[in-house]
C-alpha cells in the first residue's frame, strides 16, 4: 500500500505541473497570435506586447513551483523517498489541485485578457499600462491558488 | 483555438492599422487642398491602401470565412450587370467591373463567352442564366437590373442567416432595408406596376415586402406615411428632404453598425467592420474627388461626407 500513497503524491505534483503548464501554454500562445498581428503592422511595438504575452506565462512557473516543493517535500528530490499512506498520498493529491485547476483556467482568462490588451496597444501605445493592469488583475487568483497549494503541502503531516 | 478567441492576429492587425484611417483633419486637408496636383500628393503621402489591398489581407487570415464573403456579394453581382450590359453593347466590361470581389473577373467573362455559366459559383449560375433569357430576348436592362439586385439581397440574406452571426444578420438587413426603401419610393414616382415592384422589392424581417408593394402602389405620400410608422421612420423623412442625405444616412447606420463590432477583441466581426469603414473612406475620398471637381464649396463637401470610423 505504501507505493499506492506515494504514486498519489507523484500523480498531484504532475497535475500541478500539467494544467498550469497548459493554461499558461495555451494564454502565451493567444497573446503571441494577437501580438505578432500588431507586430507585422508596427514592429516597433515588439517591447509593448511582449509584456502582455509574458503576464499569462506565471501560471506555468506557479505549477513548476509547486509540483518542485511537493516532490522535495515526499523525498523524491532530495533522497529519502517518504512512505505516504493512501490517506496522505491523496491529501498531497489534494493539495495540488488549487494550482492545477485554476492555474489552467486563469492562465487562459489571463491570455483573454492581455490579448484584448494587445488591442489597445496597437491603436493607443499610450494606454499600455492600462492593457497590463487589467490582465495582471487576473493573476490575483493564481497567486491565492499557489498560496493554498504551498500551505497545503508544507502542512500534511508525514 | 476554438475558445471563442478566433482571428485574435487578424483582429490585433486590423486595430493597429484603424490608426492609418483617415481622420476628419486628413479630409479637411483634402478638402482645402489649393489645386488638384496638391489634392494627389496628399493624398499619396498617407499612403492609403486600396479596398482589394485590404480584402487580400482580410483573407490571408480567415480565408474560409463566409461572414467575408457576404461584403462582395454586391460587387459579384454588380460585375455580372457589367458583362451582361457590356455583351449587349458589344464592349468590353473591364471598365465597369468593381473590385474586389469573389466571382474572379475572368470567370466572370469566360462563363459568358462560352455560354457555360457552370464556371460561375452557385449563387449566381441560375440567375446568371435567367438574365441572359431576358436580356436577349426583350432588352428590358431595368427588369434585369432590379432582378439582379434582388437576387444579390437574398443570397445575402440567405448566407448571413446560415452564417448564424447576428452582426452579419443585422448588417445584410441594413442593406436591404435602405434598397428596398429607395426602390418603393422611385417606383412610387414612377408609377410602376405591381409586377415590376414584385421582381424590385427584397423585403426583409424588418420591411415586409407586401406591405411595402401596397404602399408603393397607393402613391408616394401613402408610401412615406407607411415608412414613418416603422422603424425606419427617420429614413422617410430624409428621403422627402433630400437624396443625398438620405443615402448618406444609409452608409452611416452601416458604420454606425461597423462601430458595435469594434471593441471585440476577437472574432469576425471586427474584420468585416474594419472593411466596412475602409469602404466608406473610400466613399469618402470619391465625394471629396467629385465635389472638388464640380467646384463645390466647403460646407457642401462637410455635410455629405459620411461619418468616419474613428
Amino acid at each position: 500500500m505504501n507505493s499506492m500513497g506515494l504514486a498519489l503524491a507523484i500523480l498531484g505534483a504532475s497535475f500541478a505541473a500539467l494544467f498550469a503548464g497548459i493554461g499558461s501554454a495555451k494564454g502565451v500562445g493567444l497573446v503571441g497570435e494577437a501580438a505578432a498581428g500588431v507586430v507585422s503592422v508596427d514592429p516597433n511595438k515588439f517591447s509593448k506586447v511582449l509584456i502582455l504575452q509574458l503576464l499569462p506565462g506565471t501560471q506555468g512557473l506557479y505549477g513548476l513551483l509547486t509540483a518542485i516543493l511537493m516532490l522535495s517535500r515526499i523525498g523524491v528530490i532530495g533522497g529519502n523517498t517518504a512512505e505516504l499512506s493512501v490517506a496522505q498520498g491523496l491529501m498531497f493529491l489534494g493539495a495540488s489541485l488549487p494550482i492545477a485547476v485554476v492555474g489552467l483556467f486563469s492562465g487562459i482568462a489571463q491570455g483573454r485578457s492581455a490579448a484584448a490588451g494587445v488591442g489597445i496597444t496597437a491603436k493607443k501605445p499610450e494606454h499600455n499600462g492600462k492593457a497590463i493592469i487589467m490582465a495582471a488583475m487576473v493573476e490575483t487568483y493564481a497567486i491565492l491558488a499557489l498560496l493554498v497549494s504551498i500551505l497545503l503541502i508544507y502542512n500534511i503531516a508525514i | 483555438m476554438g475558445m471563442g478567441t478566433e482571428y485574435a492576429s487578424a483582429v490585433a492587425v486590423v486595430k493597429a492599422m484603424e490608426n492609418s484611417l483617415f481622420t476628419k483633419s486628413d479630409l479637411e486637408q483634402f478638402i482645402n487642398a489649393r489645386n488638384q496636383n496638391e489634392f494627389e500628393t496628399l493624398i499619396n503621402s498617407k499612403n492609403a491602401g486600396t479596398l482589394t489591398e485590404v480584402w487580400d489581407m482580410l483573407r490571408t487570415f480567415a480565408p474560409d470565412s463566409k461572414e467575408l464573403e457576404i461584403l462582395l456579394y454586391r460587387n459579384d453581382f454588380h460585375n455580372l450587370k457589367a458583362v451582361l450590359k457590356a455583351m449587349i453593347s458589344g464592349r468590353e466590361p473591364d471598365n465597369y467591373f468593381i473590385e474586389p470581389s469573389n466571382v474572379e473577373l475572368d470567370d466572370l467573362k469566360e462563363a459568358f463567352r462560352t455560354k457555360d455559366m457552370d464556371i460561375l459559383p452557385d449563387y449566381m449560375r441560375e440567375i446568371a442564366i435567367q438574365a441572359y433569357e431576358i436580356l436577349t430576348t426583350t432588352l428590358d436592362g431595368q427588369l434585369v437590373d432590379s432582378l439582379i439586385d434582388t437576387t444579390c439581397m437574398t443570397t445575402m440574406q440567405k448566407s448571413a442567416d446560415n452564417s448564424g452571426s447576428d452582426f452579419m444578420r443585422k448588417y445584410v438587413n441594413l442593406i436591404t432595408v435602405c434598397a428596398d426603401i429607395k426602390t418603393a419610393y422611385r417606383c412610387s414616382k414612377m408609377n410602376k406596376q405591381r409586377a415590376f415592384l414584385e421582381v424590385a422589392i427584397c423585403g426583409s424581417p424588418e420591411l415586409d415586402k407586401e406591405s411595402l408593394i401596397r404602399s408603393a402602389l397607393s402613391g408616394t405620400e401613402t408610401l412615406l406615411s407607411f415608412l414613418e410608422h416603422t422603424t425606419y421612420g427617420e429614413l422617410a423623412i430624409l428621403l422627402k428632404e433630400s437624396p443625398a442625405q438620405f443615402e448618406k444616412r444609409c452608409d452611416d447606420i452601416i458604420t454606425e453598425l461597423a462601430e458595435t463590432a469594434r471593441m471585440k477583441a476577437f472574432g469576425i466581426e471586427p474584420l468585416v467592420a474594419y472593411y466596412i469603414a475602409k469602404e466608406a473612406e473610400i466613399k469618402n475620398l470619391r465625394i471629396i474627388s467629385v465635389c472638388r471637381e464640380s467646384g463645390a464649396d466647403k460646407e457642401t463637401i462637410m455635410e455629405r461626407l459620411r461619418e468616419l470610423y474613428v
